[in-house]
């Protein structure tokens, strides 16, 4: 529902942006990111609009025709998805993440680590398939060889709501990147997941090819440079690993 | 007089146009075969059955706490009832994530009763429970309002005397009260099922979305909008499908109960006089 609701504002605010001087010269560039970089890259382009969502949301929203210029994905899937069809340029990464767990503040019985997720009763919630959130912790669960299958109570749709559950104190445990666990440190305690049990996440940028491809490059410099290394790593992202 | 009767008639082309074009958009984007086809589909099929299980559980808690409720709202004044009657109609007007929000903290785990539930062995959030519970808070005031409406229009004679030919209250309610209401009633009932079968919000923040136990067929569509939009699509026509059967019913049940009814009830009042 939401998806559907920021693709149409999104399409009038860049309506009312070409309306506005007929030309490219007062168009904003229009920048979508996965929602865990939310408030995190604004400053390398102020003049930019920002329009967060899942990251297979936003795919989606772009093949539908939305007007973006850049598109930020958490994984390479859904990006791959577009770049097939030919509707955006070469990917570029420029930023990695880790999987933490997150339990509710205050509770002494709690899981401890990612064994513990597989004890008979324990409430764990994770991202739906697809998202790249899920498929993630998924990946490490599976690493880990712990089958977590009779605990999983919801299957949310970004990592909000696996943080809202989870900080409400409804479920026991949920698996989310360290930066959302980090924005919401006065609501959850996190716990390290340890490296081996990592997957490689790769956050990737492209030029949307119906967009400002010009403009979209220069973002994407910024993007990759020190500037952008600076705003991410004070986000809590890690750099790119091997 | 000219121009203004045009633009009653824009008003309602416009009107029409723009309800009437997203549900046809959406039997419009997938051809019908296609649309049977992914019904097959486990999820949707998951989804439909999760829908239909807690929506039928649910609509017998609505009718069967509401129809007494609203009987006696109908038939008593008293003080502070239309308090109670504004009470039980605001699921109506409240956003759906309020009453999600809502329904967390009062029955959740860590809410207002979370303990005394957890005593006695109930955990509600992510059940069908919680589903049930969603469905009942957001559909049940359609149906209340629709009861209070009902009985309030049942004539007052035809009750007293039928107290005075010597039918207990409770008789009165079963053989001549109910009867007379059930087209009401009916109605109310069709659109509060239709409501709840829809129910999004509250179930999505109270029980979570897993497919086989809480993901309702709205919860599905919105789960599936990305990758699988076929699915998403052919949920949508059914649900548009099952709406309109609602709303045809919502307006031929009344009429053709009515109908039942008045031809024996008019032959024995027509014996009176």
């Amino acid at each position: 529902m939401t998806r559907r609701v920021t693709a149409v504002l999104a399409t009038a605010a860049a309506l009312a942006g070409c309306g506005g001087d007929g030309g490219r010269e007062g168009r904003h560039l229009e920048v979508f990111a996965a929602s865990s970089l939310r408030g995190v890259l604004e400053e390398l382009e102020p003049a930019a609009r920002f329009t967060y969502g899942g990251s297979d949301d936003l795919a989606a929203q772009i093949r539908d025709g939305a007007p973006a210029d850049v598109f930020l994905s958490a994984a390479a899937a859904p990006l791959e998805r577009l770049r097939r069809d030919g509707l955006v340029g070469a990917p570029r990464a420029f930023a990695s993440n880790r999987l933490v767990l997150v339990v509710p503040p205050g509770r002494r019985d709690g899981p401890r680590d990612v064994a513990a997720l597989a004890r008979p009763g324990l409430k764990l919630v994770l991202g739906a398939p697809g998202v790249p959130v899920g498929d993630y912790a998924r990946a490490a669960l599976a690493r880990a060889r712990v089958d977590v299958a009779a605990n999983v109570v919801s299957l949310e749709q970004d990592a909000k709501g696996v943080l809202g559950k989870v900080a409400l104190g409804e479920a026991d445990a949920g698996i989310v990147y360290a930066t959302d666990a980090r924005a919401a440190r006065d609501e959850v305690r996190t716990l390290a997941i340890p490296e081996r049990l990592q997957p490689r996440i790769r956050y990737l940028a492209a030029p949307v090819e119906r967009g400002d491809t010009e403009a979209a490059a220069a973002f994407l410099d910024r993007l990759t440079g020190e500037g952008g290394a600076t705003a991410l790593r004070a986000a809590g992202f890690v750099g790119l690993r091997g | 007089m000219n121009g203004f009767r045009l633009l009653l008639v824009a008003a309602l082309v416009v009107a029409v146009a723009f309800l009437a074009l997203p549900v046809v958009a959406i039997f419009l984007r997938v051809p019908p075969a296609q649309l049977v086809e992914q019904l097959a589909d486990e999820r949707a099929r998951d989804a439909l059955v999760v829908s239909l299980r807690t929506s039928l559980v649910a609509h017998a808690l609505v009718v069967g706490v509401g129809t007494p409720a609203a009987y006696l709202l109908a038939t008593r004044s008293f003080r502070g009832r239309s308090l109670v009657v504004s009470l039980l109609e605001l699921p109506l007007v409240l956003p759906p994530a309020v009453a999600g929000l809502g329904l967390l903290a009062a029955f959740g785990r860590s809410g207002l009763l979370g303990r005394e539930l957890d005593a006695l062995g109930l955990q509600i959030p992510f059940t069908q429970l919680a589903v049930v519970l969603a469905i009942c808070f957001v559909a049940s005031p359609f149906y209340v309002r629709a009861a209070i409406a009902a009985f309030a229009a049942v004539d007052v004679d035809v009750v007293a005397a039928a107290r005075t030919l010597g039918a207990g209250e409770a008789r009165t309610f079963a053989r001549v009260v109910l009867p007379l209401a059930a087209g009401g009633l009916g109605a109310g009932s069709t659109v509060a099922f239709a409501r709840g079968l829809g129910e999004f919000g509250a179930t999505i923040m109270f029980a979570g979305s897993l497919p086989g136990r809480t993901q309702t067929a709205p919860l599905a569509i919105y789960d599936a909008l990305d990758e699988a939009f076929g699915v998403a699509l052919a949920l949508s026509a059914l649900l548009v499908l099952l709406s309109v059967l609602v709303l045809v019913l919502s307006k031929v049940l009344p009429r053709w109960l009515r109908s039942l009814q008045s031809s024996p009830s008019r032959a024995a009042t027509s014996t009176s006089p």
